[in-house]
């Protein structure tokens, strides 16, 4: 106890005696993980976005005119019995019809002069979240053309795909961004840990000299790492925070984007915490990098 | 206790020590002289581990120190107390956390530790300055303060490296008697000087060293 006293007192004294650099590296490291953050949050409302939009995308499954009823249940239930089928609507030939009239009204004499209702029944279809992917779709609409009775599938593959493209790009981008810019973290708190350690590079000779283990050493600058890390993530999500507010603000008083400031959102509490544990572990390891070169150098 | 083997230690191509082999016994008060830069930090160096030979052997408390793992040294400099000419006190902590210090890191209970910090502090005198900062020590306390921190968890061997060089004759002579006191209750002690009057005052066996070469021993006797 009186050792794990000891250590982080260590640690305390450690932020206290260098406060000016630890307040501007926690600053630092604040403004970097708040940049990736942007991204992070920009990501997180496009994906959910995708998420919503994915959600309309709905699958049209045409059945053969000449089918008969009890076809045309096999198909129902074969469908209901699809795991990948989320949602199932169905829609015979004179709601078809209905429909196109109500759509089009000015077009509609075009289909009175063919006598006979043109319009296939259908199954409007819903697919669950993990098939909405364009393969997992594309693949789905094969397998289901092949079902006796159908006689097309249709969907909005253009649609599906670049809104994939769409997501994999930003994905990538806040993949790439974070990780340049989480290495800046690092980078900061390195150097800032390196300060310490060269300001009390004689203690920790002394202590190398009475028998001191290296971890020992070393868990009072890891906890100064994990200190500012934690606080430069605390930070730079409360400073998103702030913009996020200010951005909605700003949409509801201009009248811009009217509704959208709804559908819009912060991370939830549970990504806070893993963004402040993110935060812990750079700081860490940014500690740990200096705490290797400062052993490699003896100094 | 402490066992050299034709041990080669180099810096820049420079001999530091040269085919030195050297046996001390538990329990044997050994002087180290020479004079500067004639070897003997390297050769105390050499046995706490800060240091490996570049050839030979050494062994200290029955362990083989060249071959020791980086893991494993300060379990060794756990059992070797060091002091040092320029005490190497922690200038913000006071005389009882510093005593304390080579407790604190073997992880020992609070309360052992503020028996074994008082017996050291009244072993080398100081016990009435726990609370002070070395700052405001004399030379002497502090040195004092530094002995009581080398010998607070009991070491089997105590190096000391020109323990006096900073201190008057009449400290110089108390220190001597202290590092006396804690050789007569069976600590191995060895004082590495470059003074001949510790020489006079200590009547102990005396290794000499002369550009990292050891000499013919001597002892002698006041």
């Amino acid at each position: 106890m009186r050792t794990l006293f000891y250590l982080l007192r260590e640690a305390w004294a450690n932020i206290w005696t260098n406060r000016t650099t630890t307040v501007v590296a926690i600053l630092t490291t604040a403004f970097t993980l708040a940049c990736v953050g942007i991204f992070l949050l920009l990501y997180v409302n496009l994906r959910a976005a995708a998420g919503w939009l994915q959600e309309d995308i709905k699958i049209m499954v045409y059945l053969d005119d000449r089918v008969a009823a009890a076809t045309v249940n096999e198909v129902e239930q074969q469908l209901r019995n699809d795991r990948a089928v989320a949602a199932l609507h169905f829609i015979s030939k004179e709601q078809a019809l209905g429909e196109f009239k109500a759509q089009f009204p000015s077009e509609s004499h075009l289909l009175e002069g063919l006598g006979q209702n043109p319009l296939p029944a259908s199954f409007v279809v819903t697919l669950s979240p993990p098939f909405r992917s364009p393969d997992a779709v594309q693949r789905w609409a094969e397998r289901t053309g092949r079902l006796a009775g159908v006689a097309k599938v249709d969907y909005n593959q253009d649609w599906i795909d670049a809104l994939s493209t769409v997501i994999r790009s930003i994905e990538l981008v806040a993949i790439g961004i974070g990780l340049v810019l989480s290495a800046a973290a690092v980078t900061i708190i390195a150097n800032t840990i390196r300060l310490t350690l060269f300001a009390r590079r004689d203690e920790i000779a002394i202590l190398r000299l009475i028998g001191a283990t290296k971890t020992f050493i070393r868990i009072p600058y890891l906890l100064e790492g994990a200190v500012l890390g934690g606080l430069g993530s605390a930070m730079s999500l409360f400073m998103l925070k702030v913009l996020y507010e200010l951005f909605r603000q700003e949409m509801r008083t201009t009248g811009r984007f009217s509704g959208l400031e709804h559908l819009i959102m912060f991370f939830p509490l549970s990504i806070c915490l893993v963004l402040v544990a993110v935060g812990v572990g750079l700081g860490c390891a940014g500690s740990f990098v200096s705490l290797r070169r400062f052993d490699e150098a003896k100094v | 206790m402490i066992q050299l083997m034709h041990v080669t230690k180099q810096y820049n191509r420079r001999p530091a020590l040269s085919d030195v082999t050297l046996d001390i016994q538990k329990g044997e008060f050994v002087l180290l002289m020479g004079p500067s830069g004639a070897g003997k930090s390297t050769l105390l160096r050499l046995l706490i581990g800060a240091e490996r030979p570049d050839d030979g052997q050494v062994f200290v408390n029955g362990r083989n120190v060249t071959t020791l793992k980086a893991s494993e040294i300060p379990f060794l400099r756990r059992k070797v107390g060091t002091v040092f000419q320029d005490f190497r006190l922690l200038p913000k902590k006071s005389v009882f956390e510093n005593v304390a210090l080579p407790l604190l890191v073997q992880g020992v209970s609070s309360s052992d530790i503020k028996r074994k910090v008082t017996e050291a502090l009244r072993a080398v005198g100081v016990e009435h300055k726990r609370d002070q900062l070395p700052v405001s020590l004399s030379t002497g306390e502090q040195q004092r303060v530094c002995i009581a921190r080398a010998i607070v968890n009991g070491p089997v061997v105590l190096l000391a490296d020109e323990p006096t060089g900073n201190l008057d004759p009449v400290l110089t002579g108390e220190i001597i008697e202290l590092f006396k006191l804690i050789n007569a209750r069976g600590t191995t002690v060895v004082v590495a000087t470059h003074d001949p009057s510790v020489m006079a005052q200590v009547n102990r066996r005396v290794v000499t060293l002369v550009r990292g070469t050891l000499m013919p021993e001597q002892r002698v006797v006041v």
